[in-house]
Protein backbone atom coordinates (compact mmCIF):
# COMPACT_ATOMS: atom_id res chain seq x y z
CA UNK A 1 0.00 0.00 0.00
CA UNK A 2 1.42 3.34 -1.07
CA UNK A 3 0.91 6.77 0.48
CA UNK A 4 1.99 9.89 -1.42
CA UNK A 5 3.20 13.15 0.12
CA UNK A 6 3.34 16.16 -2.18
CA UNK A 7 5.33 19.25 -1.29
CA UNK A 8 3.29 22.43 -1.02
CA UNK A 9 5.13 24.16 -3.89
CA UNK A 10 3.68 21.60 -6.33
CA UNK A 11 0.32 23.39 -6.04
CA UNK A 12 1.60 25.99 -8.50
CA UNK A 13 0.17 25.95 -12.04
CA UNK A 14 3.44 25.08 -13.75
CA UNK A 15 3.51 21.66 -12.06
CA UNK A 16 -0.05 20.64 -12.97
CA UNK A 17 0.90 18.77 -16.15
CA UNK A 18 3.88 17.06 -14.48
CA UNK A 19 1.71 15.83 -11.62
CA UNK A 20 -0.95 14.64 -14.07
CA UNK A 21 1.63 12.58 -15.97
CA UNK A 22 2.96 11.13 -12.70
CA UNK A 23 -0.50 10.19 -11.46
CA UNK A 24 -1.45 8.59 -14.78
CA UNK A 25 1.69 6.49 -14.76
CA UNK A 26 1.13 5.39 -11.19
CA UNK A 27 -2.39 4.30 -12.13
CA UNK A 28 -1.10 2.37 -15.15
CA UNK A 29 1.41 0.58 -12.92
CA UNK A 30 -1.23 -0.10 -10.29
CA UNK A 31 0.69 1.60 -7.48
CA UNK A 32 -1.48 4.66 -6.92
CA UNK A 33 -2.62 5.51 -3.42
CA UNK A 34 -3.75 8.29 -1.09
CA UNK A 35 -2.27 11.73 -1.55
CA UNK A 36 -1.48 14.30 1.11
CA UNK A 37 0.16 17.71 0.77
CA UNK A 38 2.74 19.09 3.16
CA UNK A 39 1.57 22.17 5.00
CA UNK A 40 2.71 23.97 8.15
CA UNK A 41 -0.87 23.68 9.41
CA UNK A 42 -0.87 19.91 9.30
CA UNK A 43 0.78 17.58 11.78
CA UNK A 44 2.21 15.31 9.12
CA UNK A 45 3.84 13.04 11.69
CA UNK A 46 0.46 12.17 13.22
CA UNK A 47 -1.09 11.60 9.80
CA UNK A 48 1.71 9.23 8.76
CA UNK A 49 1.63 7.31 12.03
CA UNK A 50 -2.10 6.72 11.52
CA UNK A 51 -1.48 5.54 7.94
CA UNK A 52 1.26 3.14 9.05
CA UNK A 53 -1.11 1.67 11.65
CA UNK A 54 -3.67 1.13 8.87
CA UNK A 55 -1.15 -0.91 6.91
CA UNK A 56 0.78 1.50 4.68
CA UNK A 57 4.15 -0.02 3.87
CA UNK A 58 5.60 2.63 1.57
CA UNK A 59 5.57 6.41 1.85
CA UNK A 60 6.45 8.16 -1.39
CA UNK A 61 7.79 11.71 -1.35
CA UNK A 62 6.98 13.80 -4.42
CA UNK A 63 9.06 16.98 -4.62
CA UNK A 64 12.71 17.90 -4.27
CA UNK A 65 15.64 17.03 -1.98
CA UNK A 66 14.40 19.40 0.69
CA UNK A 67 11.03 17.65 0.72
CA UNK A 68 12.67 14.25 1.05
CA UNK A 69 14.95 15.39 3.84
CA UNK A 70 12.05 17.03 5.69
CA UNK A 71 9.95 13.86 5.54
CA UNK A 72 12.88 11.60 6.52
CA UNK A 73 13.48 13.74 9.61
CA UNK A 74 9.83 13.37 10.55
CA UNK A 75 9.46 9.61 10.03
CA UNK A 76 12.96 8.20 10.43
CA UNK A 77 11.93 6.00 13.36
CA UNK A 78 8.88 4.44 11.67
CA UNK A 79 9.72 1.06 10.19
CA UNK A 80 8.63 1.74 6.61
CA UNK A 81 10.05 2.02 3.12
CA UNK A 82 10.51 5.45 1.55
CA UNK A 83 10.05 6.14 -2.14
CA UNK A 84 11.01 9.30 -4.01
CA UNK A 85 9.60 10.89 -7.15
CA UNK A 86 11.78 13.92 -7.86
CA UNK A 87 10.27 16.86 -9.69
CA UNK A 88 13.14 18.58 -11.45
CA UNK A 89 16.88 17.83 -11.22
CA UNK A 90 17.95 16.99 -7.71
CA UNK A 91 21.21 15.88 -6.14
CA UNK A 92 19.86 12.98 -4.06
CA UNK A 93 17.87 11.52 -6.94
CA UNK A 94 20.97 11.51 -9.16
CA UNK A 95 23.00 9.75 -6.48
CA UNK A 96 20.25 7.16 -5.97
CA UNK A 97 19.84 6.70 -9.75
CA UNK A 98 16.19 7.78 -9.67
CA UNK A 99 15.01 9.53 -12.85
CA UNK A 100 12.67 12.53 -12.84
CA UNK A 101 8.88 12.77 -12.72
CA UNK A 102 6.89 9.97 -14.43
CA UNK A 103 10.06 7.95 -15.17
CA UNK A 104 10.58 7.61 -11.42
CA UNK A 105 7.28 5.72 -11.21
CA UNK A 106 8.87 2.77 -12.99
CA UNK A 107 11.74 2.84 -10.47
CA UNK A 108 9.15 2.88 -7.72
CA UNK A 109 7.36 -0.08 -9.25
CA UNK A 110 10.60 -2.08 -9.51
CA UNK A 111 11.02 -1.76 -5.71
CA UNK A 112 14.78 -2.11 -5.45
CA UNK A 113 15.03 -1.36 -1.74
CA UNK A 114 18.33 -0.37 -0.16
CA UNK A 115 19.09 0.09 3.52
CA UNK A 116 21.15 3.28 3.56
CA UNK A 117 23.15 5.19 6.14
CA UNK A 118 22.27 8.73 7.08
CA UNK A 119 24.40 11.50 8.46
CA UNK A 120 23.32 13.22 11.67
CA UNK A 121 24.21 16.72 12.77
CA UNK A 122 23.03 17.40 16.30
CA UNK A 123 19.44 16.09 16.01
CA UNK A 124 18.97 16.57 12.26
CA UNK A 125 19.44 13.82 9.69
CA UNK A 126 20.89 14.51 6.28
CA UNK A 127 21.58 12.50 3.13
CA UNK A 128 24.34 14.29 1.34
CA UNK A 129 26.44 17.26 2.34
CA UNK A 130 27.24 19.86 4.98
CA UNK A 131 29.15 22.99 4.06
CA UNK A 132 31.09 25.22 6.44
CA UNK A 133 34.10 27.47 6.48
CA UNK A 134 35.41 30.96 6.82
CA UNK A 135 36.63 30.58 10.41
CA UNK A 136 39.55 29.07 12.28
CA UNK A 137 38.28 25.73 13.52
CA UNK A 138 39.23 22.49 15.20
CA UNK A 139 37.85 19.24 13.81
CA UNK A 140 37.97 16.25 16.16
CA UNK A 141 37.74 12.92 14.28
CA UNK A 142 36.58 9.80 16.15
CA UNK A 143 38.20 11.17 19.34
CA UNK A 144 41.47 9.80 17.94
CA UNK A 145 42.99 12.86 16.34
CA UNK A 146 42.08 16.43 15.61
CA UNK A 147 42.80 18.85 12.81
CA UNK A 148 43.54 22.48 13.39
CA UNK A 149 42.62 24.90 10.63
CA UNK A 150 44.41 28.16 11.20
CA UNK A 151 43.61 29.67 7.86
CA UNK A 152 40.31 31.59 7.80
CA UNK A 153 40.02 31.14 4.04
CA UNK A 154 38.97 27.55 4.31
CA UNK A 155 36.04 25.66 2.84
CA UNK A 156 34.87 22.54 4.64
CA UNK A 157 32.57 19.97 3.05
CA UNK A 158 31.35 16.95 5.01
CA UNK A 159 29.57 14.32 2.93
CA UNK A 160 27.74 11.12 3.71
CA UNK A 161 26.41 10.40 0.26
CA UNK A 162 28.35 11.79 -2.67
CA UNK A 163 29.85 10.70 -5.96
CA UNK A 164 33.19 10.15 -4.23
CA UNK A 165 31.90 8.57 -1.00
CA UNK A 166 30.31 5.20 -1.64
CA UNK A 167 27.24 3.87 0.06
CA UNK A 168 29.00 0.99 1.75
CA UNK A 169 31.65 3.21 3.30
CA UNK A 170 30.27 3.61 6.80
CA UNK A 171 32.05 6.94 7.21
CA UNK A 172 31.78 10.64 6.55
CA UNK A 173 34.05 12.15 3.94
CA UNK A 174 35.68 15.40 5.06
CA UNK A 175 37.06 17.71 2.39
CA UNK A 176 38.94 20.83 3.45
CA UNK A 177 40.03 23.32 0.85
CA UNK A 178 42.30 26.27 1.39
CA UNK A 179 40.89 29.02 -0.78
CA UNK A 180 42.89 31.83 -2.25
CA UNK A 181 41.28 35.02 -3.41
CA UNK A 182 42.48 36.20 -6.78
CA UNK A 183 40.75 39.49 -7.63
CA UNK A 184 37.06 38.52 -7.62
CA UNK A 185 37.63 34.81 -8.14
CA UNK A 186 38.20 32.19 -5.51
CA UNK A 187 40.32 29.25 -6.49
CA UNK A 188 41.08 26.16 -4.46
CA UNK A 189 44.75 26.28 -3.51
CA UNK A 190 45.09 22.88 -1.85
CA UNK A 191 42.74 20.26 -0.49
CA UNK A 192 42.73 17.74 2.33
CA UNK A 193 40.57 14.66 2.39
CA UNK A 194 39.90 12.13 5.11
CA UNK A 195 37.24 9.77 6.44
CA UNK A 196 35.77 9.57 9.90
CA UNK A 197 32.71 8.10 11.65
CA UNK A 198 32.23 10.92 14.15
CA UNK A 199 33.26 14.54 13.80
CA UNK A 200 33.13 17.33 16.36
CA UNK A 201 33.67 20.85 15.11
CA UNK A 202 34.54 23.69 17.45
CA UNK A 203 35.66 27.23 16.74
CA UNK A 204 36.48 30.36 18.71
CA UNK A 205 33.65 32.27 17.03
CA UNK A 206 30.41 30.45 16.08
CA UNK A 207 30.71 29.11 12.56
CA UNK A 208 27.69 28.44 10.36
CA UNK A 209 27.27 24.96 8.92
CA UNK A 210 24.79 24.72 6.08
CA UNK A 211 22.80 21.50 5.54
CA UNK A 212 22.61 21.33 1.75
CA UNK A 213 19.58 18.96 1.66
CA UNK A 214 17.41 21.25 3.69
CA UNK A 215 18.82 24.77 3.19
CA UNK A 216 19.18 24.99 6.94
CA UNK A 217 22.01 26.40 9.05
CA UNK A 218 23.48 25.04 12.30
CA UNK A 219 26.10 26.81 14.42
CA UNK A 220 29.24 25.34 16.02
CA UNK A 221 30.03 23.63 18.36
CA UNK A 222 28.42 20.64 16.74
CA UNK A 223 28.70 16.86 16.51
CA UNK A 224 28.29 15.06 13.20
CA UNK A 225 28.04 11.30 12.97
CA UNK A 226 26.95 8.43 10.76
CA UNK A 227 23.79 6.48 11.59
CA UNK A 228 24.30 3.16 9.83
CA UNK A 229 21.46 1.42 7.97
CA UNK A 230 18.95 4.01 9.12
CA UNK A 231 16.26 3.94 6.44
CA UNK A 232 14.94 1.74 3.65
CA UNK A 233 14.64 3.62 0.39
CA UNK A 234 13.66 2.59 -3.12
CA UNK A 235 16.61 3.22 -5.44
CA UNK A 236 17.35 2.89 -9.11
CA UNK A 237 19.44 0.11 -10.61
CA UNK A 238 23.17 -0.04 -10.14
CA UNK A 239 23.37 1.22 -6.58
CA UNK A 240 25.54 -0.94 -4.33
CA UNK A 241 24.86 -0.72 -0.62
CA UNK B 1 33.16 22.36 -6.79
CA UNK B 2 36.38 20.62 -5.76
CA UNK B 3 38.45 20.51 -8.90
CA UNK B 4 41.42 19.03 -7.10
CA UNK B 5 39.34 16.24 -5.60
CA UNK B 6 41.23 12.95 -5.74
CA UNK B 7 39.34 10.24 -7.53
CA UNK B 8 41.88 7.50 -8.13
CA UNK B 9 41.58 5.79 -4.73
CA UNK B 10 38.35 5.84 -2.73
CA UNK B 11 40.02 5.45 0.66
CA UNK B 12 42.97 7.76 0.08
CA UNK B 13 43.59 10.23 2.88
CA UNK B 14 45.22 13.55 2.09
CA UNK B 15 46.50 16.05 4.63
CA UNK B 16 47.03 19.36 2.85
CA UNK B 17 49.76 21.91 3.63
CA UNK B 18 47.55 24.23 5.65
CA UNK B 19 46.33 21.52 8.04
CA UNK B 20 47.87 20.40 11.32
CA UNK B 21 46.95 16.98 12.71
CA UNK B 22 47.49 15.94 16.33
CA UNK B 23 46.80 12.51 17.75
CA UNK B 24 46.72 8.88 16.59
CA UNK B 25 46.24 9.04 12.85
CA UNK B 26 45.37 5.47 11.90
CA UNK B 27 43.77 4.48 8.59
CA UNK B 28 43.39 1.45 6.34
CA UNK B 29 44.09 3.15 3.02
CA UNK B 30 46.84 5.19 1.39
CA UNK B 31 47.97 8.41 3.07
CA UNK B 32 49.47 11.52 1.48
CA UNK B 33 50.83 14.05 3.96
CA UNK B 34 51.69 17.60 2.91
CA UNK B 35 51.10 19.29 6.27
CA UNK B 36 52.17 18.81 9.89
CA UNK B 37 51.38 15.68 11.90
CA UNK B 38 52.11 15.12 15.60
CA UNK B 39 51.45 11.83 17.35
CA UNK B 40 51.26 8.50 15.53
CA UNK B 41 50.84 7.69 11.85
CA UNK B 42 49.80 4.18 10.93
CA UNK B 43 48.46 2.66 7.74
CA UNK B 44 48.18 -0.82 6.29
CA UNK B 45 48.97 0.54 2.81
CA UNK B 46 51.16 3.25 1.32
CA UNK B 47 52.41 6.47 2.84
CA UNK B 48 53.73 9.48 0.95
CA UNK B 49 55.30 12.43 2.77
CA UNK B 50 55.71 15.65 0.78
CA UNK B 51 58.86 17.75 0.65
CA UNK B 52 57.43 20.57 2.79
CA UNK B 53 55.70 18.40 5.35
CA UNK B 54 56.84 17.70 8.90
CA UNK B 55 55.98 14.65 10.94
CA UNK B 56 56.66 14.49 14.66
CA UNK B 57 55.50 10.93 15.10
CA UNK B 58 56.34 7.27 14.83
CA UNK B 59 55.35 6.00 11.42
CA UNK B 60 54.18 2.53 10.39
CA UNK B 61 53.26 1.61 6.82
CA UNK B 62 53.46 -1.11 4.23
CA UNK B 63 55.35 1.09 1.75
CA UNK B 64 56.60 4.63 2.21
CA UNK B 65 57.99 7.40 0.04
CA UNK B 66 59.43 10.18 2.17
CA UNK B 67 60.50 13.58 0.89
CA UNK B 68 60.02 15.68 4.02
CA UNK B 69 61.04 15.71 7.64
CA UNK B 70 60.26 12.90 10.09
CA UNK B 71 61.21 13.12 13.75
CA UNK B 72 60.38 9.65 14.98
CA UNK B 73 60.91 6.01 14.20
CA UNK B 74 59.82 4.55 10.89
CA UNK B 75 58.73 0.97 10.43
CA UNK B 76 57.95 -0.12 6.88
CA UNK B 77 57.07 -3.68 6.02
CA UNK B 78 58.03 -3.60 2.34
CA UNK B 79 59.77 -0.69 0.59
CA UNK B 80 61.01 2.53 2.13
CA UNK B 81 62.29 5.20 -0.20
CA UNK B 82 63.99 8.39 0.98
CA UNK B 83 64.28 11.06 -1.67
CA UNK B 84 66.94 13.76 -1.87
CA UNK B 85 64.94 16.15 0.36
CA UNK B 86 64.15 13.57 3.07
CA UNK B 87 65.35 14.22 6.60
CA UNK B 88 64.87 11.38 9.09
CA UNK B 89 65.73 11.84 12.77
CA UNK B 90 65.00 8.45 14.23
CA UNK B 91 65.45 4.75 13.65
CA UNK B 92 64.22 3.01 10.54
CA UNK B 93 63.22 -0.56 9.92
CA UNK B 94 62.37 -1.69 6.38
CA UNK B 95 62.22 -4.67 4.07
CA UNK B 96 63.74 -2.85 1.11
CA UNK B 97 65.53 0.46 1.47
CA UNK B 98 66.25 3.10 -1.17
CA UNK B 99 68.18 6.19 -0.12
CA UNK B 100 68.77 8.98 -2.63
CA UNK B 101 71.86 11.15 -2.58
CA UNK B 102 71.33 14.21 -0.39
CA UNK B 103 68.86 12.67 2.07
CA UNK B 104 69.59 12.82 5.80
CA UNK B 105 69.29 9.78 8.08
CA UNK B 106 70.22 10.30 11.72
CA UNK B 107 69.45 7.02 13.49
CA UNK B 108 69.78 3.28 13.37
CA UNK B 109 68.87 1.25 10.31
CA UNK B 110 67.57 -2.31 10.42
CA UNK B 111 66.54 -4.47 7.50
CA UNK B 112 63.71 -6.86 8.22
CA UNK B 113 63.68 -9.17 5.20
CA UNK B 114 65.25 -12.48 6.10
CA UNK B 115 68.38 -12.57 3.95
CA UNK B 116 70.35 -15.37 5.55
CA UNK B 117 73.77 -14.51 6.87
CA UNK B 118 76.66 -16.75 5.85
CA UNK B 119 77.38 -19.07 8.82
CA UNK B 120 80.69 -18.33 10.56
CA UNK B 121 83.19 -21.20 10.11
CA UNK B 122 84.29 -23.04 13.25
CA UNK B 123 87.97 -22.12 13.59
CA UNK B 124 88.44 -23.94 16.94
CA UNK B 125 88.77 -27.41 15.29
CA UNK B 126 91.66 -26.41 13.05
CA UNK B 127 94.99 -27.82 14.24
CA UNK B 128 97.54 -25.27 15.30
CA UNK B 129 100.54 -25.26 12.99
CA UNK B 130 103.78 -24.00 14.61
CA UNK B 131 106.89 -22.68 12.83
CA UNK B 132 108.91 -25.84 13.73
CA UNK B 133 106.27 -28.09 12.14
CA UNK B 134 106.34 -25.96 8.99
CA UNK B 135 110.15 -26.34 8.71
CA UNK B 136 109.91 -30.14 9.27
CA UNK B 137 107.34 -30.38 6.49
CA UNK B 138 109.62 -28.47 4.13
CA UNK B 139 112.48 -30.88 4.85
Amino acid sequence: MYYYIYDSYLSEKKYVSTLARIENRLTDLGINGKINRLSFLKNIRQVLEDEVKKGTKTIVVVGNDQTLNKVVNIIHDLNITIGYIPVGKNNISELLNIPEAELACDTLSARIIKNVDLGKINDEYFFTTLIAGGQQATINCDDNFFLTLENKNNYIQISKLSSSNKFDNNKLEVLICDRKRKLLKQTNKSCSRLFSKTIKITSKKPMSISIKDEAQVVKTPTTISVVPKKINIICGKGINC
Amino acid sequence: MFKEQPTNNETETIIGPSVRVEGDFITEGNIIIEGIVCGTVKTAKNLSVGAKSKIFANVTASNALISGEVQGNIKVKERLELTATARIYGDIKAGTLVIAAGSVLDGKCQMTKGKDKTPKPDFSRQEKITLEQKEDKKK
